[in-house]
């Protein structure tokens, strides 16, 4: 099986994200970056996918050399090829144009593939656009956060979350699909893992090679504004004597919150 | 003496007055949250006469003047995170809480040091100083522990291997003594040869010497990568005799741990986490910082020759926050893990070359005593955590045993552990203190001119004996 994984690079979510208010961006300087959790999940479900039926992981990642690192990861983790799409543009956060690059490449360069598996959505942006439109110019079958998928020959059961129950769904492939946590538990890279991805040698594909016009290309959203959101007021403490306090506390939920 | 007893109604409205009336707690169902710490057993519980929280070193100071005046036992206390039983009133008379005193000053970083109120509790600590880009590096385990408890145990803790422990960190301090009177040791100095170093007296004193109310403590810089590596092993031997080759390969990680395999599937169970790996029978956890990815992986692959040369099964790597902090929310959770089946944690500190010869004799007495006694700790700073536990492990399941079969045992296994840590010129206690628990064995490992040399200093310091009475030592034996 010829499994795709779509990977991108993302702060960490423990960092502390500050704003360039005159630039419009978020400041990168002394951000942790790392590879999106959900599509860490879509990258062990392809290695656990080899492992059981055998075939071939390539990861593939738009953006700048930066993103070699995740790349990197992801061949430590144990995929067997990593191709860099190089576009050096800065953060569009415009999913269209993210998911026009990916088809044209699985159009014209990499066509041979069963399974093209990407996170829900990435952190950060929080868009879960790119996966979608990608099976939709490519006209494949999608089924989106996926938390559990079986493959058997060239037919695929998914199953997924909804309001009070899992829902069962049957597809064909070649098809994409986006891992939800809970889909796995990904693995720990090796030290040896991490020294043969050291050594390894990641393609690059620039964008201009793919002769996408200028149009194509061109974002189609703008970021206007970046706000932080407000921070969360503090709670209020009752102090006092256990019994003051509790009275206190139970006007409040009355007459304030209006909860009782 | 102490009056050991009723506090009379004058004195509690003179504490009232002090600190405010609802900062005076002498409520029954309130106070028994006072009466223990972490571990304690119930039978060296004691419910204090009074709680008093004050709010500044000058309601400290008048507190803790009045005790002295009325001769009433003051027991300070901090997050209660400890093990020993060093915050239990035992004498009775009053709880000093510091928990209101929750204030970090400053963090000054032209000078790199920050001054904190005794009750901030290191979970805030870590997060102030990380916001200023800075690293406080001694990480004692439990979090909600308060500034203050943590220099008046002379706290360790895991990354004490390369950054030492809480005693290198403490440049300065605000103390109040038994006469009221407040003195100021130390500063933001980062040199002082001025006299006797009144400081160091009070780091690990366990609240006996003076009440601790504030504290300059030093930073570093954030180092920029950290990684933590995950080596299986099939035998303990093997991971414990990779510690002296490790470190003597001029690299100093922050933290060297050994757990064997039964305790971290246990804790996996506990918390529904899950350990990196699944083979071999025990683990080392390793924890690297270094100032670049290079750097660092040059540090990980020179640590992995040596492990693999050991006969390591494979190294697996944390490195992404995550995956780290999962790696050592299951290492610090061990305690919490196998806690309500523990009788008793050991805390002996033995040269780091005899460590592998200690947990061979921990594994002698287990099978003479046929009992369970998960040893894990600090491989690389010589502190083993040896828990005696009431259950026995047969294959991978916890079958107890009555009581009465534990009962003799525990102190016959104590004893043994502690002989032999003597042997091997070791202390009793690496990190955790002597509170009461530990009070019995101290003469085991400390000359007798020692400890007069120490009871003469609690008398210069508090001649009526009214702070902590009973702790460490006995003043009268």
């Amino acid at each position: 099986m010829n499994i795709f994984v779509f990977v991108k690079r993302v702060p960490d979510t423990e960092s502390k994200i500050r704003i360039d208010h005159k630039a419009n961006k978020i400041i990168k300087d002394g951000l942790n970056f790392v590879l999106s959790p959900y599509d860490e999940y879509a990258v062990e479900e392809a290695l656990r996918l080899r492992e059981a039926h055998g075939g071939k992981v390539t990861v593939f990642s738009v953006g700048a050399d930066e993103v070699n690192i995740i790349l990197k990861k992801c061949l430590a983790m144990g995929a067997d090829e990593a191709v860099l799409l190089k576009d050096d543009t800065p953060e569009t956060y415009d999913g269209l144009r993210t998911a026009k690059i990916i088809a044209k490449v699985l159009k014209d360069k990499f066509m041979d593939y069963d399974l093209l598996l990407f996170g829900r959505l990435s952190i950060g942006a929080d868009n879960g656009q790119v996966q979608t439109m990608v099976a939709q110019l490519l006209d494949l079958p999608q089924i989106n956060v996926v938390t559990k998928l079986e493959i058997e020959g060239n037919q695929g059961t998914a199953y997924r979350e909804i309001e009070g129950a899992s829902e069962k769904v049957a597809f064909s492939l070649p098809a994409v699909l986006s891992a939800q946590k809970g889909l796995n538990e990904p693995r720990y890279e090796t030290l040896k893992g991490i020294m043969m991805a050291k050594r390894k040698e990641i393609p690059v594909l620039p964008l201009e090679d793919l002769g996408m016009s200028a149009e194509e290309l061109a974002p189609l959203m703008e970021v206007v504004n970046l706000e932080s959101p407000p921070p969360r007021k503090a709670g209020t403490v009752f102090e006092g004597e256990a019994e003051a306090a509790a009275k206190k506390l139970a006007q409040f939920l009355h007459e304030e919150a209006k909860v009782i | 003496m102490n009056k050991i007893g009723k506090l009379d109604g004058k004195i509690i409205d003179k504490l009232k007055g002090i600190v405010g009336g609802t900062h005076v707690i002498t409520d029954q169902e309130y106070m028994e949250d006072y009466s223990h710490d972490e571990f304690s057993l119930s039978d060296i519980s004691r419910m204090p006469e009074a709680v008093v929280k004050p709010a500044s070193v000058q309601e400290v100071a008048k507190v803790v003047k009045m005790a002295n005046l009325e001769k009433f036992p003051l027991t300070p206390r901090g997050g209660a995170t400890g093990l020993c039983g060093g915050c239990i009133p035992s004498a009775g008379g009053i709880v000093l809480s510091l928990e209101r005193m929750n204030n970090i000053i400053e963090i000054d970083k032209h000078n790199q040091m920050a001054v904190v109120e005794a009750g901030v509790t290191l979970m805030n600590f870590y997060e102030a100083v990380e916001n200023e880009g800075l690293f406080f590096p001694p990480h004692p385990g439990e979090e909600s522990a308060f500034m203050g408890g943590v220099i008046a145990t002379n706290a360790g803790g895991a990354r004490a291997v390369k950054y030492g422990v809480i005693r290198n960190y403490v440049r300065g301090l605000e103390v109040v003594l038994p006469s009221g009177k407040i003195i100021h040791p130390g500063g933001k100095l980062m040199k002082s040869s001025t006299g006797y170093n009144l400081m160091n007296l009070f780091i690990g004193s366990e609240g006996t010497l003076g009440i601790i109310t504030r504290a300059v403590i030093q930073l570093m810089p954030e180092p920029r990568e950290s990684r933590s590596l995950i080596i299986p092993y099939d035998s303990l031997e093997e991971a414990i005799e990779t510690v002296p080759i490790l470190m003597s390969s001029k690299i100093i990680p922050l933290a060297v741990e050994f757990i064997p395999k039964d305790v971290i599937q246990i804790t996996e169970r506990f918390l529904n986490k899950k350990w990196p790996s699944t083979d071999g029978s025990t683990y080392l956890l390793i924890i690297l910082d270094a100032d670049s990815r290079e750097e660092m992986d040059r540090l990980s692959e020179t640590v992995a020759d040596i492990c693999l040369n050991k006969g390591a099964l494979d190294v697996f790597v944390a490195d992404s926050p995550q995956k780290q902090e999962q790696v050592l929310e299951i290492r610090s959770k061990i305690y919490e893990a196998i806690k309500s089946i523990t009788l008793e944690i050991l805390d002996i500190v033995v040269p780091r070359a005899e460590i592998a010869l200690h947990v061979k004799k921990v594994q002698e007495v287990a099978a003479k005593y046929d009992i369970w006694l998960p040893t894990f700790g600090h491989a690389a700073d010589g502190n083993v955590h040896t828990h005696i536990m009431k259950v026995k492990l047969v294959e991978g399941r916890l079958i107890p045993f009555p009581e009465k079969e534990w009962v003799g045992k525990m102190d016959r296994v104590r004893e043994e552990l502690y002989q032999d840590c003597k042997i091997r010129k070791g202390m009793i206690s690496g990190e955790h203190g002597i509170g009461i628990v530990k009070k019995p064995y101290l003469s085991l490992v400390l000359d007798d001119a020692e400890i007069q040399l120490m009871k003469g200093i609690k008398r210069v310091f508090d001649p009526n004996n009214i702070l902590n009475p009973g702790k460490i030592f006995d003043l009268k034996s």
